[in-house]
């Protein structure tokens, strides 16, 4: 037999608009859906943009768990519409999860969606919780934010 | 049986976001996997050094200003703006990198681009199965599990940490929307941002193509959606802005 990779959706964050944290079993890392390149961008998030290429997480092999686990958030960023802080969980020098922990949207964009649900038929999917996924499609951060508050955590992690 | 090995992941910051890999071995050994891991990362690396928008001085942003010629450019900017111009077409210039404001940006494209490439970089390798998911545009071949599809969520746009819906993937899936950083879509007809979609998802056998199409549905709504509707292999599935929503007929939810 072969073991099914079961990535499990846990954890509730913060603000309208959220991004899921998946938890793997001890022997998985998972990622999460996290910022491309914006059309438009400073020299700050020039810095932020080569710090992230430059990082390469090491890779591991099948079945290992090694290391201590830790979590950081990295420093709370402005962006267009609001503020978002990143955090990021590693097991040693290794990457096992991104979550944005803050994010707070501008009115009055988010008091127009405040309230509003989906009349879905499949309700038993809203609450993510408990639903077996081996991963999630969503909108993703552009903006220069993510990447920096991203680079502010590997950062304070020691991880380059 | 076969080898037993489990489920390799990892995890790689590129192209301004986080890189997931799952990778069902099969007779490969440990060590053919996660040499076809970093193959496939470096792939995604030198995409990033081409197209990001964030380097003055990379191929892509030098093209944008008028600095170089598509000729002296590397191979895969020509390979990239044909699919581009292939993608504008199909979805009546609803997907159209050179309507932006700062000039040709490809970004819709490139990222699904970039991470197809990286999942045929394990399929060609021999792994028995993967999944490759770039911030959430996400490319798939085999199966996770004998006998079991890859299963995607599809981020609730106003719910924090839940999901609208969860969807069967053959081959690619990517999903767009308004709903993180407020209307910031830009209508490519206007010039103005676009509101009528918070989440477009598509899926088919090209993850390239979905990631255009999303784009595309996103700023364009039901308008998309009805040519999306007669794409042979494509599927999509639309929350407006109203929270009603519509999927075309083969794509496949988990209920």
């Amino acid at each position: 037999m072969k073991r099914a990779p079961l990535f499990v959706i846990a954890g509730t964050i913060a603000g309208l608009a959220g991004i899921l944290s998946y938890h793997t079993h001890p022997a998985a890392q998972a990622a999460l859906p996290g910022a491309s390149s914006p059309a438009t961008a400073g020299a700050q998030a020039k810095r932020a943009g080569a710090a992230l290429g430059k990082h390469k997480a090491k890779l591991k092999g099948a079945g290992a768990a090694a290391g201590s686990v830790q979590s950081v958030v990295g420093a709370t960023e402005q962006y267009g519409y609001g503020e978002l802080a990143v955090k990021v969980t590693a097991s040693g020098s290794h990457i096992t999860d991104v979550a944005v922990t803050t994010l707070q949207t501008a009115e009055p964009y988010s008091q127009q969606l405040a309230g509003q649900v989906i009349p879905t038929l499949r309700a038993e999917v809203l609450s993510g919780q408990s639903a077996q996924i081996n991963g999630v499609s969503g909108a993703t951060y552009t903006s220069q934010a993510y990447a920096m508050s991203l680079q502010a955590a590997l950062d304070k992690l020691h991880i380059r | 049986m076969a080898t037993e090995l489990p489920v390799v992941n990892h995890a790689e910051p590129v192209m301004g976001t986080v890189v997931s890999f799952a990778v069902v071995p099969g007779v490969q050994s440990g060590r053919a996997v996660s040499g076809a891991i970093e193959a496939a990362c470096a792939l995604l690396h030198r995409a990033d050094a081409i197209f990001t928008t964030w380097d003055a001085q990379s191929p892509v942003s030098r093209l944008r200003r008028g600095a170089a010629r598509l000729s002296e450019m590397p191979p895969e900017i020509a390979e990239v703006l044909d699919l581009c111009d292939y993608a504008r077409r199909v979805s009546a210039g609803w997907f159209d990198p050179w309507a932006m404001p700062a000039g040709v940006d490809p970004a819709g494209l490139v990222k699904g681009w970039a991470v197809e490439r990286a999942m045929a970089v394990l399929r060609e390798a021999g792994t028995e199965a993967a999944m490759v998911n770039g911030g959430g545009d996400i490319a798939v071949f085999g199966a996770p599990a004998p006998g079991h599809a890859w299963r995607v969520g599809i981020r609730h746009p106003w719910r924090a940490g839940a999901l609208a819906a969860i969807l069967e993937v053959s081959a690619a899936v990517a999903t767009s929307g308004s709903y993180e950083r407020g209307p910031h879509l830009i209508d490519p007809f206007t010039g103005q941002p676009a509101g009528r979609t918070v989440s477009a998802t598509i899926t088919g056998p090209s993850l390239a193509l979905a990631d255009a199409l999303a784009t595309a549905m996103a700023a364009g709504g039901d308008e998309v959606f009805g040519i999306v509707a007669g794409l042979d292999g494509y599927a999509g599935y639309l929350i407006r802005t109203d929270g009603s929503e519509a999927h075309t007929s083969h794509i496949s939810f988990v209920s």
